[in-house]
């Protein structure tokens, strides 16, 4: 299984990317991604920010569940900040990254090493509890870049401190 | 007779006559097209007017009111509704009226079939007129827009006119068929070769091709088309380049929509629907024929019990009509006459005398018209076709003339069989079943049971005396052989609903398909429960009153979702689970923005179920795209449009045509995912990710290679018939429109120097002899 994460700010630019894969059934924490899913991920994260404003009208969450997904399986979990920042994550659960040759070619990724990627179920309450627990530990980082004296708002993040929370959230929950 | 024709001066029949030979002419007429169009064997006049149907996107269909493409001319002078007809077929001029499109199609796609079954003389007659295919080639065009306004009563007893309905014509086994790839197999023991009364050369061949359904050939008409299209746009694009990206973006691609009708044309004859069963069969016979009552007693034997009996799922006990075709050159009318008045005694009402000249028409003769195209042929028949004008050694016009009071006698004979005899014996025939059938099952009684538990009118002692083969329980279907017998009462509520179907009355269709879905589901007879609750969903979507969204996601998704997931897991029917996404998601799209979501998710899922090939992949592709794009969002910040999805979507169909090498297509998608990301296309500067910066730049340089390349095609032809000078003009040009098309002022060109020319200097091969001059030109040119 491997993500996505970014951040995304008030006028569609990205913060902060990172990519990992998952630490729990034994992964390594290495994304698995493709070559060409680098562009696909980052096509199929701005393409559900439209998503996104429609759902942030509708919850009163900060954390928006299940936003969509794109075929063949790649899921789209989001989160929204006070101030407009959208935190997303893409869970790929099959190796086969989100690309249009997957789509055509048959399911190419049936030798996946994650055995739990065929019943991956996005809109489980385990699931989505692991998905809001690492939301909200990257939000108490974020707040905490954000208070930076030197950090500007809407500019991407650079800080080493800030990764590294981020992959030990993930490691953490996903 | 024809007053309308009058009412259009563009619609004389002097003008179609010169239809060929004004085709090339008019790609001329453009000052850059004529650069392009010379002589190349390929875009011969018969071709192209082949092609015309997706041809609205060329320049010269778009350059004037007068296309002068096959289907427009034909089809106006043959009727209004034709006109009506074609205009909103994908002929249609650019956004016009693109709402109602699909809608449209679907209406004249599901059709009355009749069969058409005429005796060896009177195809021998009708060939004399030039006519290799016989009497139903004759007829087929007349059928596909009835002359006039058909009035049609539905089952609560209101009227309603129509002026594009239409019929079609087939042989009476057409679609029965099997194709080459032997992909589906009918329970027919006979294959379709005992065609005896056609000709023997072509009989087997065309019965086959005549049957639709099949995917592939869809797809590869398409891409001939496709094609076609990228060949004509050679250097013309520029002129239009501004014109391309500032139409609106919803109107569907012509492409698209060729596919669409293909999808939809010449259903294959099958069990589980009974859309392309005859509803009346048409036995001709000529004033040749030494013996014309018994000929007719033979060709009606032929029809119910001889070779021509259709397969036994079908109902045999369709309508036969009578046709008398006289020979007006050689001939005695008395005697016709005469013949046909013991034809009406001995067989009432269902007869028609019809009046045929043999002698062939010629273009140069005064009163002819051309013989409309099918604009309904299956895909292999186009494809056959544009092969056959491929290779023909002659560029003669291969059009066929009518003389036009022949086009008027079979226009006459195509609205009276219509409104005469083929819509009131359907409606009789929807009353009565209403009545019989359908009724008691919707009463309190009947809602608890299904049809074959108690209620058979039709064969009450069958279900419970003689157990039929192959079904254990109490069910009249025959899970052996996979069809209910005709008689029984699904079979005829299936009728019930396929013909309220044709006749538009959707409620009473709707209803019906609803009450079969569960029959079908506890028969376990999969394939028409698939297709009962496509055409359910169809049908309700089909009605004109509005869905409360609820409603509609609740039954009709549902209901696709089983229908798709039931042709294609159950049944392995990949045709048929692709035909309910795509009428689906089109009239899904059409109902406002609310449902485009729902349009783009059906678009998606066909794509999952890679029930479409590689052209299709990118039509779907591009489909999901305007889908996404037809989702207005609310307030000034419009909340909940798709504008980001439909450009994404864009991209990627963007990408299938690159992968497809269709340069023109990427190039529009390109364009489009540009205006709608708000980027300039090809500078893609503004994309806040990097990773999708460099893939549109990535994207667009290859969309611009190509182009060259496309255009280095060009010039290789140009070099081998043109001199040197009008070469370097030309170059000029081109070199000009490269940097046009990059940058909107050509002073920003000169500001940049060599920057935007760099992609210029890869070393294309016929590019290389003029690849010296570009800085030259640019010096002369400011």
């Amino acid at each position: 299984m491997s993500y996505y994460f970014t951040i995304i700010g008030t006028k569609d630019n990205p913060i902060f990317e990172h990519e990992f894969g998952t630490s729990k059934q034994g992964g390594d924490g290495v994304a698995r991604f493709r070559e060409e899913a680098r562009h696909m991920n980052q096509f199929i994260a701005h393409a559900s920010l439209d998503i996104v404003e429609e759902v942030q009208w509708a919850s009163g969450q900060m954390y928006l569940k299940l936003l969509d997904r794109f075929p063949p399986a790649t899921y789209i979990s989001g989160f929204i900040t006070a101030n407009n920042v959208k935190f997303l994550l893409l869970t790929c659960p099959s190796d086969s990254a989100p690309s249009r040759s997957s789509i055509t070619s048959a399911a190419s990724a049936r030798s996946s090493s994650y055995p739990s990627s065929a019943t991956y179920n996005p809109t489980a309450p385990a699931t989505e509890e692991a998905v809001k627990s690492f939301f909200y530990e990257v939000y108490d980082a974020w707040l905490k870049t954000l208070m930076s004296p030197f950090y500007h708002i809407n500019t991407p993040i650079g800080s080493p401190v800030f990764r590294s929370r981020v992959a030990a959230a993930a490691k953490k929950y996903l | 007779m024809n007053p309308l024709q009058d009412a259009d001066p563009l619609q004389s029949p002097q003008y179609s006559n010169s239809e060929s030979s004004l085709v090339l002419p008019k790609i001329r007429a453009s000052p850059v097209a004529s650069l392009a169009s010379l002589p190349y064997r390929r875009s011969n006049p018969s071709l192209s007017s082949l092609f015309a149907s997706t041809a609205s996107i060329l320049p010269k269909s778009r350059s004037g009111s007068v296309t002068p493409t096959a289907p427009l001319v034909a089809g106006s002078v043959f009727s209004p509704g034709a006109t009506h007809g074609a205009a909103s077929l994908p002929s249609t001029p650019q956004g016009s009226q693109p709402a109602d499109e699909a809608r449209t199609l679907i209406l004249r796609s599901f059709v009355p079939h009749v069969g058409v079954f005429a005796s060896a003389d009177t195809d021998e007659l009708v060939r004399q007129k030039g006519l290799s295919g016989g009497f139903v080639e004759l007829v087929r065009p007349f059928g596909e827009c009835v002359h006039g306004k058909v009035t049609i009563r539905d089952s609560i007893g209101a009227s309603r006119s129509w002026d594009d309905f239409g019929i079609r014509f087939t042989g009476l086994r057409d679609g029965i068929g099997v194709p080459p790839g032997g992909t589906r197999r009918s329970t027919d023991s006979r294959p379709g070769t005992a065609n005896g009364y056609r000709s023997s050369t072509e009989g087997s061949d065309a019965a086959w091709l005549r049957v639709g359904g099949d995917v592939r050939s869809i797809e590869e008409v398409v891409d001939r088309h496709l094609a076609y299209a990228e060949e004509q746009s050679g250097p013309t694009d520029y002129l239009n380049h501004k014109q391309n990206t500032a139409e609106t973006p919803i109107a569907t691609s012509p492409f698209y929509a060729l596919y669409l009708r293909k999808l939809l044309s010449s259903l294959p004859m099958a069990p589980h629907e009974t859309f392309s069963h005859p509803v009346a069969c048409v036995l001709a016979i000529s004033s040749r024929s030494p013996s014309p009552i018994e000929e007719l007693r033979r060709l009606y034997t032929a029809t119910s019990t001889g070779d021509q009996r259709l397969p036994h799922w079908v109902n045999n006990e369709f309508l036969r009509y009578y046709v008398l075709v006289h020979d007006e050159d050689h001939d005695d009318i008395s005697k016709s006459t005469s013949l046909f008045e013991q034809m009406k005694r001995h067989f009432g009402l269902h007869c028609h005398l019809l009046r045929l000249r043999t002698n062939q028409c010629v273009s140069s003769d005064e009163d002819c018209i051309r013989i409309p195209t099918c604009e309904w042929i299956s895909a292999s028949e186009e494809l056959a076709e544009i092969h056959r004008r491929e290779t023909a050694e002659d560029i003669s016009d291969p059009n066929i003339y009518l003389h036009e009071s022949d086009a008027a006698a079979l226009r006459t004979f195509v609205r009276e069989l219509t409104t005469q005899s083929i819509v009131p014996v359907m409606e009789r025939l929807i009353a009565t079943w209403n009545e019989q059938v359908a009724s008691r099952r919707r009463g309190i009684s009947g809602r608890f049971m299904s049809l074959s538990k108690k209620w058979s009118p039709f064969s009450s002692s069958r279900t419970s005396s003689s157990p039929t083969s192959g079904n254990p329980s109490n069910s009249n279907y025959d899970s052996l052989q996979g069809f209910y017998r005709p008689d029984s009462p699904e079979a005829t509520m299936r009728k019930l609903a396929d013909y309220a179907f044709m006749l538009r009355d959707f409620k009473l269709a709707s209803s019906v398909y609803d009450l079969l879905r569960t029959d079908f589901n506890t028969d376990k007879a999969w394939k028409h429960y698939a297709a009962a609750n496509e055409m359910c969903a169809i049908a309700t979507l089909m009605t004109p009153s509005n869905l409360s969204s609820k409603s509609r996601t609740e039954n009709v998704d549902q209901m696709l979702e089983s229908a798709s997931y039931s042709f294609l897991s159950r049944c392995g029917a990949p045709f048929y689970a692709l035909r309910t996404l795509a009428m689906g998601l089109e009239l899904l799209k059409l109902r406002g923005s609310s449902a485009a979501d729902d349009a783009a998710r059906w678009a998606t899922k066909a794509l999952e179920m890679r029930v479409v090939g590689p052209v299709g992949e990118a039509l779907f592709t591009e489909r999901v795209s305007a889908c996404y794009a037809s989702r207005k969002g609310t307030g000034s910040m419009s909340w909940g449009s798709r504008r980001r999805k439909a450009a994404f979507w864009a991209v990627l169909a963007a990408d299938s045509w690159v992968k497809l090498e269709k340069g023109v297509q990427a190039e529009k998608c390109l364009n489009e995912a540009g205006r709608l990301y708000g980027v300039d296309a090809d500078g893609a500067m503004d994309l806040p990710f990097e990773g999708m910066r460099i893939f549109m730049q990535a994207l667009g340089e290859t969309v611009r290679a190509l182009r060259r390349a496309r255009r280095g095609y060009d010039r290789a032809r140009e070099e081998r018939e043109e001199d040197e000078e009008t070469l370097a003009e030309e170059e000029m040009v081109e070199e000009i429109s490269e940097t046009l098309d990059r940058r909107p002022h050509r002073k920003s060109l000169v500001g940049v120097g060599a920057g935007p020319m760099g992609p210029l200097d890869t070393p294309l091969s016929p590019l290389r002899s003029a690849e010296d001059e570009p800085r030259f030109k640019d010096d002369q040119f400011e």
